[in-house]
């Protein structure tokens, strides 16, 4: 160093000019690629160890028996026992979760995402595959014209679970809808206990868009879980059955 | 004025490299390019397992304790890597339910998460909750800067963007959050304001290239891939309406991309948007490699090469 000060110079003043300012870095080239996670993968002891508390306790959780099942409940359209359990559970804990009177519950079919609940003892892993959405109960105040519109949906998709309420599908549109015992009346306001996805125009529900949505964040699969407790505070097991609520007109 | 520290920076590292004894050998690596390579995930949905052996299409796949193995021998083998997440960190497994979050941002801490940025989701147990997760186990930012949390309990506990340093390389990275009305319920969103993204972008961007002097710039979103309704803003309409964004990290459309997508932004200059489906099946891995160059000699409009990485 002390022997070149004259080459430091000469460097300096080659490395100013060579590198006149505005110099920048600039991406030039992008190599991609897309690795599938499996177990071939070399694992992390350090995250298994992590997550090992946690998995005990969930899979304890999840094994847990929350109550017993005394009928074997299938998925079916126009109606099945099944989606008629949902949807009792969906009015009954809506009414309690809002504080109000519900008149109507309905869900799409294809949240339905078991074929069958089978008699026995249902865990609370048996619930999450029922419903593992996390879509959330909610309440709308829909006139009865709009509440038509979307059960011909239901109609035209061959059936959905409805509680509350009976009908008939006729040339896939819903007819002879009865709610609380009374036929629909087309300019009366009713109380419907719905999934957000539905709300949102999910299954082409788009006449409900526009319909404030009263939420508190419920997510329906609590509804069911907190709907299995209450029938067994009561002495009751978790059952349903087809009562004709909805039926093909002949 | 702008280069100025890096001129001085550059100065006296060529000073010291040709003064050296090897000098030609730093003085070739010095002109060698640079690389940087990224790894990205975006809506882990809280699956920290891998899917269970059910018959299921995804039946293995995933799991962080096999993304940390993977993550782990990338890192051995590069030195410049950043590790960012695209958001809807939370909600889909019973482990969420359960524990609300600790053990999804535990883990990410673990793993070495660069940044992520947020998700409808991420709001599913709260802000409260989601501030408390964050303050007790994050050791990574949350960047977002098209929400204002103001007055609720999100308040300062995320940053609009941060400028990473890699080697010679200024990172700048920044977040965009989705439109929580209709999508995030009110009583969860609560007083958050959402801002325009494609403004916020924009300005977050500029700032990042221009004042933060950065030689790349990305975006971590959480708007979705792209839509059929014109109305929406994505990732597609961000890349065309942007102006100094490099890389967008995408989520929410939970969209398995073969390759990552080029966009020409509003200058004519490339935007890459990529995304990586959802639950942790997929890491992504992007190399970049940097030349340097005069102002003078810059192209009027940036374009990049992109071709699949083999082997590796």
């Amino acid at each position: 160093m002390k022997k070149n000060p004259p080459f430091l110079l000469i460097a300096f003043v080659f490395i100013s000019v060579a590198f006149s300012c505005n110099t920048v870095y600039q991406s030039q080239t992008l190599q991609y690629k897309t690795y599938r996670i499996n177990s071939a993968e070399q694992q992390d002891s350090s995250l298994l160890n992590f997550l090992q508390p946690y998995s005990v306790n969930v899979n304890k959780t999840m094994n847990d028996v929350v109550g017993v099942a005394s009928v074997s409940m299938d998925k079916k359209q126009p109606e099945g026992a099944l989606g008629n359990f949902m949807v009792d559970a969906f009015i009954t804990m809506a009414a309690e979760q809002y504080n109000t009177k519900v008149d109507v519950a309905v869900m799409n079919f294809g949240g339905i995402r078991l074929t069958q609940l089978a008699s026995g003892n249902v865990t609370t892993g048996k619930i999450f595959e029922l419903m593992p959405f996390d879509n959330v109960l909610i309440l709308q105040k829909v006139k009865g014209s709009a509440l038509q519109e979307f059960l011909n949906i239901a109609a035209e998709k061959g059936g959905w679970p409805v509680a509350g309420m009976t009908m008939q599908i006729k040339d896939k549109k819903a007819v002879n809808i009865m709610i609380g015992g009374k036929p629909l009346d087309p300019n009366t306001v009713y109380t419907l206990a719905n999934s957000d996805f539905l709300a949102n125009g999910g299954d082409n529900a788009d006449m409900l868009r526009t319909i404030p949505q009263i939420s508190n964040g419920y997510l329906m699969r609590d509804a069911i879980l907190d709907y299995i407790k209450k029938l067994k505070s009561q002495g009751k097991n978790i059952s349903a059955n087809i009562e004709n609520r909805v039926t093909n007109a002949q | 004025m702008l280069n100025r520290k890096r001129f001085i920076r550059q100065a006296a590292l060529s000073a010291g490299a040709i003064m050296a004894g090897p000098s030609l050998l730093k003085a070739a690596e010095y002109f060698s390019p640079l690389k940087l390579t990224i790894l990205h995930t975006n809506d882990t949905h809280s699956r920290l397992e891998p899917f269970p052996m059910d018959g299921g299409r995804n039946q293995g796949l995933g799991g962080i304790a096999g993304r940390s193995g993977l993550i782990n021998k990338i890192r051995s083998e590069e030195e410049h890597v950043l590790l960012f997440d695209a958001g809807d960190i939370f909600q889909g497994t019973p482990y969420f339910n359960i524990y609300k979050g600790e053990p999804e941002i535990k883990a990410m801490t673990n793993m070495g998460y660069d940044a992520c940025t947020i998700g409808n989701h991420d709001f599913d147990a709260g802000m409260e909750n989601l501030a408390t997760q964050l303050t007790r186990h994050a050791k990574f930012p949350m960047l977002v800067a098209n929400y204002d949390f103001t007055n609720t309990p999100m308040e300062n506990k995320t940053q609009p963007y941060k400028v990473f340093r890699k080697g010679k390389l200024k990172i700048g990275v920044f977040g965009v959050g989705i439109e929580g009305k209709g999508l995030i319920p009110d009583s969860l969103f609560g007083a958050t304001k959402y801002l325009d993204p494609v403004k916020k972008a924009n300005e977050v961007a500029d700032r990042l290239k221009k004042y933060e002097d950065c030689d790349m710039v990305i975006c971590l979103s959480h708007l979705g891939n792209k839509y059929k309704e014109s109305n929406l803003i994505s990732d597609e309409v961000l890349a065309k309406e942007s102006e100094n964004i490099d890389l967008i990290i995408g989520g929410h459309t939970h969209t398995f991309l073969d390759n990552p997508i080029e966009y020409k932004n509003k200058k004519g200059d490339d935007v890459i948007v990529n995304q990586v489906g959802f639950a942790g099946i997929i890491l992504g891995r992007l190399d970049f490699e940097f030349s340097k160059f005069s102002g003078k000699k810059l192209a009027k409009s940036h374009t990049i090469s992109v071709s699949q990485k083999t082997g590796g």
